[in-house]
């Protein structure tokens, strides 16, 4: 990865020894000040100019290297994303603009971003339109010079503290149901938008439903062309190719439970210990596959079956490493010196890998899109 | 070989095709039946392709690119389930006139050497050293039981190339099966359509792909590390190991399951691969006393990575 790689996982390991309070879960709990640590902590990599490393320096970021940006990307989601939900602003809705807005778009909402201001939240799926999210049902119904936009969106993350939405609607009915779809930038303080948290085992503050009642939205917040928005998805989607790194917080975790055991850990069932091997080899795997999709991606040699097998492995490292994570924290108890922090730890984990095969692109799509490749790839 | 690899180098990934090519000249899939048949004229049948790539100049112990190269070439002949212990003799030591080495167990000798006459060294994982000065009646897949004369206890350096390349072997294996359980499940047609239409299908064919390119990747990093001469190459190369039987567990059931009753055939090559993967897989040791060593040499530190 390079000195300047190295010194940059000094630094970040640094800012979130002195920014983030130790035993923080993300910021998603029942304690508010959870969101305001990361609130704070975006503004303070703001000005260090470690916010936006991987923007364009004309965009005002660092045209940092794209191992600077893997190296972001382990230490964040290793310490529980303390960027909060302003992860996806930076990480992909920031670029996307860049490509595809206008430059009223890009004044508009580069800068908030960029300050660690603003946090947004994706609204693509639905009730009926999950992995087959072309199949939405949001409607943009033509009023005048703009839209009335009228649906239902489900699973969205953050919607209850997002000031903006990156929403998905149909504009029009096309031949393909990929056809007709077009990306507005709205507002969420419009009282159009009505949002309903879903409480879940993967942090209260999470998911929402966000209902759409006649919502009034113009040209000036169309994203690319009228109707053209599902290639925008496409890019939304390569832009999280790689996705969060969930292998690094895998790494943490299984590197740390040894300490907190102590002497203790001779005395674990020797089958535990390989298991617990076995997951350090596991997360060795995931990671050497990330950063050999990293690569390929930036040569542009990447193959759609490439990154699939890397997500696959990865999601399934995320859920076996929290059964082994689990087995060890049964024999942890709350007043060993970093008992209580490993046993939350361990408890978040598990919650949150529930899902890892789940959201963002379920283990099903990766599966086909990987079967789908291996089949073209010997024709 | 200072930098980590997630690739081989153009050149060495060039060898290794023109070694594809030349095992195929040489015979392909007949080979290993035909050494099956008359052990005893694996070298004969193979010796000169070998000879003719020019594999036993390659120095895997102290030449980055031949280190590479040598990677290669056993990927290539486990492709084809080449008869003869290619991984073996490219791990020989400099510092010993033998032909090749083979890493074993403390309690349980045995090499999968059977018909050759070719002089050999043993290592432990602690770096015992030995000489091969008698071997017992070849079993299947060619494994004999060897009788060792210790020689010194300096060979800990020898240990993790000695793992690492049946490694890069194996996975030419596991390559090859892939290749064709895809063309079988193309080909052959169920219910009017063919099995690759099945999600079923598919979805197996992934388990099988995910563990494949897993294990490519491992082996990368582990031919670096003992390339690099790390000190924790011998649990790097005992990690590459646990994860390559594993792998080949997932993939050969796989591959076996979606060929169907053909898989078993002696005219389908999986059969081949599949009974020939068998040496690597369990010598010199299998998968739970891999894991085993690998957790007793890794104690309380794991391994080396981002938080270790």
């Amino acid at each position: 990865m390079g000195p300047k790689a190295a010194e940059l996982r000094r630094e970040l390991r640094e800012l979130v020894k002195a920014h983030v309070p130790e035993g923080f879960l993300g910021a998603f709990t029942d304690n508010p000040a959870d969101l305001e640590t990361a609130q704070q902590f975006c503004r303070t990599l703001a000005e260090h100019n470690r916010l936006c490393l991987s923007w364009p320096e004309e965009f005002g970021g660092g045209g940092a290297s794209v191992w600077e940006q893997t190296v972001v990307r382990e230490e964040m989601w290793a310490h529980h994303e303390p960027r909060g939900a302003q992860y996806m602003g930076v990480n992909w809705v920031g670029p996307i603009i860049m490509r595809h807005g206008t430059e009223e778009q890009q004044r508009k909402h580069l800068p908030p971003i960029a300050r660690g201001d603003v946090i947004w939240c994706q609204g693509f799926s639905e009730p009926e339109a999950g992995s087959d999210l072309a199949s939405l049902r949001t409607t943009a119904r033509s009023d005048g010079d703009g839209w009335l936009v009228s649906g239902q969106k489900i699973w969205t993350s953050y919607a209850t503290m997002a000031q903006w939405c990156f929403l998905l609607a149909r504009t029009h009915k096309g031949e393909k149901k990929q056809q007709g779809l077009t990306i507005f930038l709205v507002p969420m303080d419009d009282p159009a938008i009505q949002v309903r948290p879903i409480r879940c085992m993967m942090g209260p503050h999470h998911l929402n439903e966000v209902f759409f009642d006649n919502l009034r939205v113009g040209r000036s917040d169309v994203l690319g062309e009228v109707d053209q928005g599902w290639s925008i998805v496409q890019d939304v989607m390569a832009f999280e190719r790689v996705g969060i790194a969930r292998y690094a917080r895998c790494e943490r975790l299984l590197a740390a439970a040894p300490s907190v055991l102590g002497d203790r850990w001779e005395d674990l069932p020797a089958e535990l210990r390989g298991r617990w091997v076995r997951m350090l080899t596991h997360c060795r795997r995931a990671r050497l596959l990330a950063y050999r999709v990293v690569s390929l991606q930036s040569n542009g040699r990447i193959q759609p079956g490439d990154a699939a097998a890397y997500r696959i492995a990865v999601t399934k490292l995320d859920q076996d490493s929290a059964e082994v994570l689990m087995d060890i924290a049964a024999e942890v108890s709350p007043d060993d010196p970093g008992g209580r922090w490993f046993l939350g730890e361990a408890e978040d984990h598990w919650r949150y890998s529930q899902a890892s095969t789940v959201s963002s692109g379920s283990i099903e799509m990766q599966r086909i899109l990987l079967s789908r490749a291996m089949l073209a790839a010997a024709k | 070989m200072s930098e980590m690899i997630l690739d081989l180098g153009e050149d060495a990934k060039e060898y290794g095709r023109q070694a594809l090519r030349a095992f195929e000249a040489a015979g392909g899939d007949q080979l290993v039946q035909q050494a099956e048949a008359k052990p005893d004229t694996r070298d004969a049948l193979v010796g000169a392709v070998l000879n003719e790539l020019g594999a036993w100049e390659l120095d895997a112990r102290t030449d980055a690119d031949g280190l590479e190269a040598a990677a290669a070439l056993c990927r290539s002949a486990g492709y084809w389930a080449l008869p003869y212990p290619v991984a073996e003799r490219l791990a020989c030591p400099v510092d010993l006139d033998v032909d090749g080495l083979i890493v074993v167990a403390d309690n349980q000798q045995a090499g999968a050497i059977g018909g050759l006459e070719l002089r050999w060294a043993a290592v432990t994982s602690d770096g015992v050293r030995s000489d091969v000065v008698g071997r017992g009646v070849s079993g299947p897949a060619f494994v004999t039981a060897l009788k060792l004369s210790e020689t010194d206890r300096n060979g800990a350096g020898d240990v993790a190339l000695g793992l690492v390349l049946p490694c890069w072997t194996l996975l030419g294996m596991l390559d090859r099966a892939v290749e064709l359980t895809i063309a079988h499940i193309t080909l052959r047609k169920q219910f009017g359509q063919p099995l690759s239409a099945f999600q079923g299908v598919q979805f197996q064919l992934t388990d099988a792909e995910v563990e494949r390119s897993g294990l490519e990747i491992l082996a990368k990093y582990a031919l670096w590390s003992a390339g690099a001469g790390k000190p924790e190459a011998l649990e790097d190369a005992l990690a590459l190991r646990m994860s390559a039987i594993e792998a080949a567990e997932v993939v050969f059931r796989v591959c076996h399951q979606l060929h169907g009753a053909v898989g078993f055939c002696d005219e389908t090559t999986l059969s081949w691969l599949s009974r020939y993967s068998q040496p690597i897989r369990r010598l010199p040791l299998g998968l739970s006393a891999t894991r085993d060593l690998l957790t007793r040499r890794v104690g309380r530190d794991g391994l080396t990575g981002l938080y270790a």
